[in-house]
């Protein structure tokens, strides 16, 4: 309850302000002893209050997909018999560095949030899902942990392939299981049968950092930030011509007081490749929520921000991605197969000099045909980057159709990987 | 022609066009699983004749069955449309009817609700399709006179061969699969120009690998 007597009697201690996840000292990560002092220790010992807690918080998935974080922890719970819990720091998305940052700056939370999620829903086994980068960070803060007896459920640190998909929910499953990290249908949701057919829970690293502290400083200070049917900070990666850089910010700022303003932008990409592409006027109207986004298709999904610079081509930055997206389909489900390498080729036409009339056309028809039919949204995130770029940069493809381009600068904007998947092993 | 001779007539004639339609069901099926396509037909239209036809399959099959039921030159009881051997009437011949009758019955309704299920249960019970197939054709060569010469036996021996075929043709498809990884890279090879990532992007890649 939000007038708990616990949440009142924490309130003689709580952090205020930003940040509440990220170092006070940017770029010092944080050790044990550092967090200990800034946070104190996780309150174990009380699983029956911290699932009314987060509900009563408003906390939502921050992977990306914004579901209601109680919901899954009380299915879970629910559940009988061998459990597992899953914290996912595979930010598949190329753009996002905010669980990698997370991570290595201030694992303690992570893990703080691991415990009580597996204390709340009775979880006997507990993984950690990630990069290989990020492991010595969080190996020497699980000794750290281990030699205070902070920790009940022993981790297990599991390495995630280079995949877009691989921190998908039932790929993350599979690939725990040992096999390649490649999406399967729905149902059974891993909530009911996941890893090995025990219940699992999978949140977002960024989420159980939230839970951490909502754990410790209750749902009314959790809700002294953010917006009311969205509270919080969340941590979000902005690109701009300057570079990338990841800001923890309250949601429901203006959108504009991520970007610094002596960029001069043409367009905003929301919600990194399976997101949404806004006009640049959009910036100085809308806020950092999905309540605001929603009306114009985007979502915040993982906090991916990127300002596109007035001298890049929008096109061939959509045409990239595309291609990356197209390549990084798992090969299972025919539409997405078939599909994304064709709107690919098309916008690529589209990016080029002087397309055929009809390339514009297939383009959405295809969009049409694939949306809806894959074993994950990996087709209907692509159709919903597609569909904004058609829209956002309607008169570059008038300009190119007729052998120009507005743009002055051809160095590719936002990061991908140069490599592809090609065989078994690059899945696993 | 008598009203009874009618039914019996419907009955025949309903039952050939539906071995017909299953034959085009299953290999249509065979197409779809192997993601084959028909001449000038995109993909997902071959999707939608696999449904389609299964569904006009079934009509034909229960005006089939109702018209058998409601000749009165032989005693058929309706329950032995869908409960195999009901049928004192050439007991093992339409028992084999009813149970290919079951096992489409249980293939469609799946489908129908195959956004709630499991998809392993699922493709279990749409691979129960082989076996409906031959025990639907077994009925229709045991219980009708009619197929078992002339102009319509070499129909029925046209089915069965474009069956076998296809089902080769399926058993060959899958043998010379490529892995489930090298797919995409095939497809996208056969799309676009550029196969290989450009180099300048890990340039951007390096601003976010910190």
């Amino acid at each position: 309850m939000v007038n708990d007597v616990a949440d009142q009697t924490a309130a003689l201690n709580q952090p205020t302000g930003l940040p509440r996840l990220l170092p006070l000292v940017p770029g010092v990560p944080e050790d044990l002893r550092t967090h200990l002092a800034r946070y104190g220790r996780p309150p174990l010992g009380d699983p029956g209050r911290l699932i009314n807690a987060v509900e009563q918080a408003g906390l939502t998935g921050r992977g990306g997909a914004a579901f209601p974080v109680y919901r899954k922890l009380a299915i879970v719970a629910r559940a009988r018999g061998r459990k597992v819990i899953v914290a996912n720091g595979a930010e598949s998305e190329p753009a996002s560095g905010k669980d990698g940052l997370l991570l290595r700056a201030a694992p303690n939370l992570v893990l703080d949030g691991l415990q009580l999620a597996a204390e709340a829903i009775g979880a006997g086994e507990a993984y950690l899902y990630l990069h290989p980068g990020v492991s010595p960070e969080i190996l020497r803060a699980l000794s750290q942990r281990a030699a205070a007896g902070l920790d009940r459920v022993s981790v297990t640190i599991t390495e995630a392939p280079p995949r877009f998909l691989a921190g998908q929910e039932s790929a993350l499953v599979n690939r725990l299981g040992g096999g390649p990290a490649v999406p399967t249908f729905t149902p059974p949701r891993v909530t009911e049968a996941g890893l090995r057919g025990a219940p699992t829970l999978v949140q977002n690293v960024e989420t159980l950092a939230h839970v951490a502290l909502i754990a410790r400083y209750g749902p009314r200070w959790f809700r002294a930030l953010g917006t009311a049917d969205e509270p919080g900070t969340m941590l979000t990666t902005v690109h701009t011509e300057h570079g990338a850089q990841i800001i923890e910010a309250e949601i429901g700022v203006p959108l504009r007081t991520l970007i610094s303003q002596d960029t001069d932008v043409q367009a905003v990409l929301i919600g990194g490749f399976h997101g949404a592409w806004l006009p640049a006027a959009a910036l100085g109207t809308l806020a950092l929520s999905n309540s605001a986004l929603n009306s114009h298709q985007a979502a915040l999904g993982a906090g991916v921000i990127a300002a596109l610079p007035a001298d890049r081509c929008g096109l061939a930055e959509a045409a990239r991605v595309v291609r990356y997206l197209a390549a990084e389909s798992a090969g299972q489900c025919g539409p997405c197969l078939n599909g994304l390498p064709r709107m690919a080729a098309a916008l690529a036409e589209l990016a080029g000099r002087g397309h055929r009339k009809q390339t514009r056309a297939d383009l959405e028809r295809w969009a049409g045909l694939v949306t809806g039919r894959g074993a994950c949204n990996h087709p209907d995130g692509t159709v919903r980057f597609v569909r904004s770029t058609l829209t956002v940069f309607a008169a570059e493809i008038g300009l190119h159709a007729r052998g120009h381009c507005s743009a002055t600068d051809r160095t590719p904007f936002l990061p991908l990987p140069d490599r592809m998947p090609l065989t078994e092993d690059d899945w696993t | 022609m008598t009203g009874t001779t009618a039914f019996w007539y419907a009955s025949r004639a309903t039952g050939v066009v539906a071995l017909l339609l299953l034959t085009a069901v299953l290999v249509l099926g065979i197409l779809v699983n192997r993601q084959g396509r028909l001449p000038g037909l995109p993909r997902f239209a071959v999707t939608s004749l696999h449904r389609n036809i299964s569904l006009l399959a079934v009509a034909f099959i229960t005006v089939h069955v109702l018209t058998a039921v409601l000749d009165t030159y032989v005693s058929i009881p309706l329950v032995s449309g869908v409960i195999p051997f009901a049928s004192g009437y050439e007991r093992l011949w339409l028992g084999l009817g009813a149970i290919s009758f079951d096992l489409m019955l249980a293939m469609i309704i799946t489908s129908l609700v195959r956004g709630h299920l499991n998809r392993i249960l699922w493709r279990a019970i749409h691979l129960l399709a082989y076996l409906c197939w031959p025990v639907a054709f077994a009925h229709s060569i045991g219980s009708s006179r009619d197929l078992q010469h002339g102009w319509l036996l070499d129909l029925a021996i046209g089915c069965a061969l474009v069956v076998a075929a296809a089902v080769l043709w399926r058993l060959a498809s899958a043998a010379r699969q490529l892995p489930r990884a090298a797919r995409v890279a095939a497809i996208l090879a056969q799309h676009g120009p550029h196969a290989s990532r450009q180099a300048s992007d890990r340039q951007a890649q390096e601003r976010i690998s910190r």
